[in-house]
């Protein structure tokens, strides 16, 4: 295609574009782009589609569009109908928080310890990549026969040390840059001043840090959200989250597909909102050690 | 560095570090031994007094023909997808790389796959593939295609094309903001110069973005080669084994089949083989750091 429009553009470089032809190309881009980002949402699209339809007018077929809109299929997944869903939900919830604020908790001091303090030296920083790249199922066999030792099987607890463990490394290859972009100075000032190195991360650096931490918490939160592996090997019941639950649910025989796409869409909302509205976070954690994070 | 001259910054340093030294060592370090460990074992769901048996498992892992079709269909899905997914992925952030209307939302909108889990995705994807009541099937059957999408001819192309519709946003995302501090005056230059188009992609834009493009295309293929939830929520890895990736293989070796020895000996093999892909993005990561 670029190749056609060589000799175009190489006449017409230099000379400005009429102004309305300009307009008319920009909303070609408009469309074109806006159609490819229709079509890679087309899986959640087709199941907002499902969940408004009756059970009758599912069965209708997907090209249906004269439907009666429902939302009974969302009070069903709220709890009308006697699933489990809002139990998933709850479960989801617990497991995400706690895995941001364990991940928080051990990675804030110690990768303050490896950037300013020279604790590990590059060890850390090679070992959390490291880590970020070894395959999750290697784990899944060690962290079960763990677990049954524990005692943590089927237990929120369980799965937040498993989340944590997933989600650590993330988390100190993102911190360890945000404590670089802080200038020393401040924190040499502080020294200064006589306070004490442990006063000075707690009233100096972290209140500088709040952008990389909530990058870091908001990353976490929808990657354990989103975790369905270690939910499979780990839970059994009690603790078992809402991908694994409608996951479940869809291989269980006789599908109610207006209930479980109720359920799901519901499940995504979280990421979803988090995506919307923490956009910048998601772009920079994303493509940390890609380019610069 | 100035900080080893504070005063306390000594124990202070391993205050700070002792929860991550315990962390690392009782749900990393031990984890990763009893893994290795869990390979050279007979151990079975059933039989906790597992025997020692030495490489047995490695032998009958390579004599296993399920695990070495799962490793080639591993492979291949990923080369495929990896390759499909980073043309389009750059095409996609060279369109984007303009002012236009709408341009944030549309933004927006492309992003929201990265966000759901691989999982539910699977959900819906089971709703999109459904035979009586899914959107492909009843568009195939109004061109007069009536397939059954889960036969073991079709699932495959399928499960390349979801996982396109998923993922291309990603190496998008990566390759878009790359060009975010790509040098613009050069292009502008290459222009005054009478360079075309195609010629300035080509001679200018591709050669600068290489270790962008080449990092989305890295980070890309350890994904597709880990893939686990999306295929097995879909297909668990059938119909037969057609859709088995290492990953579901080893689940299923461990988890179905209760053979932890083998499975572990497996998954010992995938992440010995990933081992040599780990300098790259370490090295990467460092010198991002570096940069200012």
């Amino acid at each position: 295609m670029s190749a056609l429009t060589t000799t175009a553009t190489r006449t017409d470089a230099h000379e400005p574009e009429h102004p309305r032809r300009r307009h008319r190309r920009l909303w070609g881009v408009t469309a074109v782009a806006g159609t490819i980002a229709l079509v890679v949402n087309i899986p959640w699209l087709n199941a907002i589609l499902v969940s408004l339809k009756s059970e009758g007018d599912i069965g209708r077929g997907a090209l249906v569009t004269d439907f009666a809109p429902t939302t009974e299929h969302y009070a069903n997944a709220l709890g009308a109908a006697g699933y489990d869903f809002p139990r998933f939900f709850m479960n989801s919830a617990l497991i995400a928080l706690g895995t941001v604020v364990m991940v928080l908790l051990i990675a804030v001091p110690s990768t303050y310890s490896a950037v300013r303090l020279g604790f590990g030296g590059r060890f850390i920083m090679n070992s959390s990549s490291a880590l970020r790249l070894l395959p999750a199922i290697f784990f899944a066999i060690p962290y079960f026969l763990l677990m049954s030792n524990l005692r943590l099987l089927d237990t929120i607890a369980g799965l937040v040390i498993a989340n944590t463990f997933l989600n650590l490394p993330l988390g100190i290859i993102l911190l360890s840059a945000g404590f670089r972009d802080i200038p020393i100075e401040v924190e040499e000032a502080a020294w200064v001043d006589g306070a004490t190195t442990y006063r000075t991360l707690r009233s100096v650096v972290i209140p500088m840090l709040a952008p990389s931490l909530v990058a870091v918490a908001v990353l976490v939160f929808i990657f354990s959200w989103n975790d369905y592996l270690f939910a499979l090997v780990l839970s059994s019941s009690r603790a078992t989250p809402i991908t694994l639950g409608a996951a479940n649910f869809v291989t269980s025989t006789g599908i109610r597909w207006g209930d479980i796409s109720a359920a799901t869409l519901l499940s995504t909302l979280p990421p979803i909102l988090f995506a919307v509205f923490a956009q910048r976070y998601l772009v920079s954690g994303l493509s940390s050690g890609a380019v610069k994070g | 560095m100035s900080a080893s001259t504070q005063a306390g910054a000594g124990r202070a340093k391993w205050v700070l570090a002792s929860p991550l030294i315990v962390f690392a060592a009782v749900f990393v370090a031990f984890p990763l031994f009893q893994g290795i460990q869990t390979s050279f074992y007979g151990l079975t769901l059933q039989d906790p007094a597992a025997p020692w048996v030495g490489w047995q498992n490695f032998v009958d892992l390579f004599s296993s023909p399920n695990f070495l079709k799962a490793a080639r269909f591993t492979v291949g899905f990923a080369l495929v997808v990896t390759t499909i997914e980073t043309v389009l992925g750059f095409a996609l952030a060279l369109l984007m790389n303009r002012a236009f209307p709408g341009k944030k939302v549309i933004f927006t909108f492309l992003l929201l796959p990265i966000m759901i889990a691989p999982a539910l995705l699977g959900v819906m994807f089971r709703l999109l593939l459904n035979g009586d009541i899914g959107l492909v099937p009843a568009l195939l059957s109004r061109v007069g295609l009536d397939v059954s999408l889960f036969a073991p001819d079709t699932i495959v192309p399928m499960i390349v094309l979801l996982d396109i519709l998923q993922w291309t946003p990603f190496t998008f995302l990566i390759i878009y903001a790359g060009l975010q501090s790509f040098p613009t005056d050069l292009v502008e230059a290459a222009q005054i110069d009478g360079a075309g188009r195609w010629r300035t992609l080509v001679s200018i834009t591709l050669p600068i973005m290489k270790p962008i493009i080449f990092a989305a295309v890295f980070l890309r293929l350890i994904d597709a080669i880990r893939t686990f939830d999306v295929i097995y929520v879909l297909t668990a890895g059938g119909p037969g084994t057609s859709t088995t990736t290492l990953s579901i293989f080893v689940y299923k070796t461990a988890f179905e089949s209760g053979n932890f020895g083998l499975a572990a000996a497996a998954s010992t093999v995938i992440m010995v083989a990933l081992i040599p892909l780990v300098p790259v993005l370490v090295k990467r990561i460092a010198r991002s750091e570096k940069r200012p």
